[in-house]
Formats: structure tokens, sequence, C-alpha cells
């Protein structure tokens, strides 16, 4: 019966990154037939829909941007936790724990501020904050996962003969993967949204309509980079949904 | 064979096995026993370096254990413990053939040598290969954890508590399937527990420790027969110590001839232990009883004069 309902919701649950897949690419092509709608909120300015650049290069950007620095945090924070639960890292995991939070408590925009003057403007400055701030979700997670095994299980590995590293890919990550997946989705799923403010220092990205409207006076501009990004974060997060198995085992 | 030559573990400044000498032979079952924190696990672990000793020797058919990588030490021994820590995200029948999957055996050779254990252990194929273990009960948890210690055939079984954390019906099971297969396999056991029964029912050499010592060693009946201080004889039962002496013993020990008389009515089987046959004379308010064998037949009889009286002129 466990499996008919999991089939059921794995069902259902492929439909509805589709959705709002579709639902994106609509908005971001078809903007222009809500001019209307966007006239009413704005009768006031020359123009309503956002033009200084094409919505769909404003989300290949933002994916892009987004994408980076959510592989280089993965990358580093599962890296960083699975070095850490090692006999011989044993000593650094409070050190890396406190490092991730740390992260998370320092302001994207103060990060921004200070990585501008090193990296310059641009599109470099913006991935280093996100990667700082997405790191702590994935660290914390990937630490959660590994240190939730069943003792017993890890004993057994090792009595049976397993090799730290066989240990490790066989037994620890599939493990723990559901834990460190829903850690990369809370990281991803945070970050898109962040990725805004990288348009205050010229990574232009879905975060440029909005910039731009709050700069100069123009709500519907700012209403169709939060609708975009809106759906973007829907999108991914429905996706992660999907991926991650239906329960615990 | 197991040899143990004045084994120490210090853990900092306090000693977990303090200069203990053991030798298992080959085919023995050698049950570790004591008190929670007397060091049995310990000694357990270091045979297979789960923990290494401080000072002495560790041998393995005469070779030291330090002399070969860890992981192939561990995968020359068959490893069970208390909580199974079978893989939650393997099927049963790959959890069994983790050691030969980990000695690179050919696939088809691993299959087979699976579903020969499963047989072995009485869960069959059809029904069990593809569980995962959380579908199955802690009994049936059990017999994966020995059928996946037994994979790659080794000589030498290390167990630590396996029986455990099983309610009493399916331990004592799972106790009586143990001695069966060791009686066909006749591998190298060192079985840890802290129930005495459990020790006494599967022990051919029993070894009582106490404080990182070993307090006193040898088979059962030895040790229950003469203990070697106060501590051993607590620990063997105090005063039931008659009970499970009779436990160990079969009734076709003390049985005597068929008599002319008219045979009891109450039988017992002649396999059946001392303590059975008295547990029944209880119950059934009689002094005598017949012995019965495999087939029911009538082979002889034992009188409670004899069951006790016999043992009183030893």
């Amino acid at each position: 019966m466990s499996e008919a309902i999991a089939k059921a919701r794995a069902g259902r649950a492929w439909w509805v990154p589709a959705v709002w897949g579709a639902l994106l690419l609509a908005a971001c092509l078809g903007m222009g037939a809500l001019e209307g709608l966007f006239r009413w909120v704005e009768p006031d300015s020359r123009a309503v829909i956002y033009a200084r650049a094409d919505f769909l290069t404003l989300l290949g950007r933002h994916l892009l941007v987004v994408g980076v620095a959510a592989l280089a945090a993965v990358a580093i924070g599962v890296g960083a936790a699975v070095a850490v639960t090692r006999r011989a890292g044993r000593d650094f995991l409070p050190l890396v724990a406190q490092l991730a939070s740390i992260g998370q408590t320092f302001p994207p925009v103060a990060v921004l501020a200070l990585a501008v003057p090193v990296l310059g403007f641009g599109t470099l400055p913006i991935i280093v904050a996100l990667l700082l701030y997405g790191l702590l979700p994935i660290v914390r997670n990937t630490l959660a996962g590994i240190e939730g095994i069943d003792p017993g299980v890890r004993e057994a590995a090792r009595g049976m003969g397993m090799t730290g590293g066989q240990l490790l890919r066989q037994v620890e990550l599939p493990l723990a993967a559901p834990v460190i997946l829903a850690g990369i989705r809370t990281s991803v799923t945070i970050n898109i949204a962040t990725a805004a403010i990288g348009a205050t220092v010229g990574a232009s990205n879905l975060g440029d309509p909005i910039i731009s409207g709050i700069v100069n006076g123009n709500t519907a501009y700012v209403l169709q980079g939060a609708l975009l990004i809106g759906l973007l974060a829907l999108t991914v997060d429905s996706v992660f949904a999907r991926l991650q198995p239906a329960g615990p085992r | 064979m197991i040899d143990l030559i004045h084994v120490t573990k210090r853990f900092g400044a306090t000693t977990a096995v303090d200069d203990i000498s053991l030798s298992v032979a080959q085919g023995e079952l050698c049950v570790l026993v004591g008190t929670s924190g007397c060091g049995k696990s310990t000694t357990l672990r270091m045979i297979n370096r789960l923990i290494e000793h401080s000072d002495g020797e560790i041998h393995i058919d005469g070779q030291q254990i330090r002399a070969f990588r860890e992981e192939t030490l561990r995968r020359r021994m068959g490893y069970a413990i208390q909580s199974t820590g079978l893989f939650p995200h393997w099927t049963v029948a790959r959890n069994i053939g983790l050691v030969p999957r980990l000695l690179k055996w050919p696939q088809a050779r691993i299959r087979e040598r699976v579903e020969e254990l499963m047989t072995l252990l009485g869960l069959p194929v059809s029904e069990f290969a593809d569980k995962y273990p959380r579908q199955l009960s802690g009994g049936q948890a059990q017999r994966v954890g020995v059928a996946r210690a037994l994979a790659a055939d080794p000589d030498i079984l290390l167990m630590d508590e396996p029986f455990g954390a099983l309610d009493p019906i399916t331990r004592e099971t799972l106790q009586e399937e143990l001695r069966a297969l060791q009686g066909r396999l006749h591998k190298t056991i060192v079985f840890v527990t802290h129930d005495m029964d459990e020790a006494l029912r599967l022990a051919d050499r029993l070894v009582v420790m106490d404080q990182g010592r070993i307090k006193q060693q040898g088979h059962p009946l030895e040790l229950l027969r003469e203990p070697a201080d106060a501590f051993v004889e607590s620990l063997l039962g105090g005063e039931d110590r008659g009970l499970k002496e009779a436990a160990l013993l079969p009734v076709s020990e003390r049985m005597l001839p068929l008599s002319p008389r008219l045979l009891a009515r109450e039988r017992v089987a002649h396999d059946a232990s001392l303590r059975e046959a008295l547990s029944i004379m209880l119950w059934r308010h009689a002094e005598r009883l017949t012995v019965v064998d495999d087939e029911d037949l009538p082979i002889g009889e034992l009188s409670l004069r004899r069951l006790v009286g016999a043992k009183a002129h030893e």
C-alpha cells in the first residue's frame, strides 16, 4: 500500500515543477500581454513593461549566478562537513559548524560592499556573497545527516572490513543524502531571492527590474521582477521536492 | 585459532583490560561473560582491531594481527553485533553479500552463497531476498546479521551480544540454532554476553571476566562445580547452580534401563535436560519418568532419587 501512495505522490509531483516552469516561461515571454494590468498600477509612467533587457536573458543570468554559487557551496559545504566527520578531522568540527553559522549571520549586502573593492563590479562579488550565505544550510544538514546514522551501522561497516572511502561512498553519503538534499534545497531557494541584490553592483539578472523600478519610482518594474523571481523560486523548489524521497526509510 | 598473550588495553589512565591471556582452539565456542564494563567487549573488539591493544600480543593462526592490514584482517572474520548494524538502504540479499563483494567475488558466486546462507538460517529466499531491514522482525534481522557474518566463510566468528535485544523465546531459538550451526560448521567463535544462561547453554569454554581480568575459565560444568571464588559463584547463580548444572546434563546420563515394573505414565525425551525432567516431576507430582527415544518408544526410566542422588555421590 505504501508503494501505491509513493507512486501516486511521485506521479503528482512531476507535473508540479512542469506547471511552475511553464508559468515562468510564459511570464518571461508574454509580459507584454499584461500591459493593461501594469498600466493600471502605474498610470503616469511612460513605459510600464521593463524593456532594457529581454526577460529570458535576465532569467538565464540569474540561474547562472545562483547555479555557480550553489555548485561551489555544495562542493565546499559537503566537503567540509565530510572532512570534519572523519577521525582525523574531528577536532575541527566545532570550528566549521561555527564558521558556517557566521556565514549566514553576515548580511549578503555587507559581503557585497566588502567584495566590490576587491573583486570589482559585476557577477563575481554576488557569487561570493551567495556562496557564503548558502553554506550554512548545506554544512548543517550534511553534518546532521552523517551524525544521524545509527552508530551500529558504522560499527558493522568497519567490523566487516570496509575502508574509510567505502564507508563514506556506500553507506554514509547514501544514508545522509535526503538530509543533505534538503539543505541544498533551502540554500538554493534562499539564494534565488537573495541574488536580486546583485543588480546593485552591476550583475545583471532578474533583480534589474526591481532595482531600476525602485530608482525610477516605477512600481510596475518592481512587480515584474518580483513575479519572475517568485516563479523561479517555486519552480526550482518543486524540482527539489520531486527529487527528494517521499519519507524516511 | 586465536591466542591472546598478556594483552592489556588502557584508555588514558583507566585500564579496561588488564594482562589477560586466553587461547581459543580451532572449532571452539568461547563465551566471555561478566558484568557491564568488565572488559569483555573491549577484548572482543581488540581481536578484529576495532580497538588497538596497548600491550601484549594477539595471534590468529600463529600470526600477529598487526601483520595484516586492518581491512584484510576483518574480512577474514565474521562480526555480528547486538544492533545488527544492517545497512538500512540495502536489501537483505545485498547486506548478506557485503563481505564477498568487498573481496571481489564474481557476481554469480556471491548470489549462490547468499542464497545458500539464507536457506541455512531459515530465511526463504523468495520471501526475504528483496526485503529491506526495516521490514524484518528483530529475530529475522539478527539471522541476517549472522548470515552476513558467515558470508565469506570465515574461520573465525566474533559475536558481541548478538541476541541481547531479542525477546526470550526468539533468543532461545537462535541460541539453539547457533549450537546446531556450530555442530556443522565448526567455526572458532568468540561470543560476548552478560546473560549467564546464554553463556552456559552455548559455551565449550566459559571465560568469566571482572574488572578487566579473567577470573576463571574452563568448561561450564567445571566452573559450576568448582567456582574459583565468591564472585564467580554469585555470577553463576549462587543457590541456583544446581538447576543450571542440571540444565547442561542430558537425561540419558542418569537414565536406568527399563525395569520390569509398570511404565511410569509421564514421559521425558532422552535428549531433554535433567532440569526439564525435574520440572516435569514437580509439575506432574511424579517420582518416576519413562524415558523415550526420538520415535517416542520407551528406552529407560528416571527416578527422582536417581536424578538427585547420583549427583550427591559425585
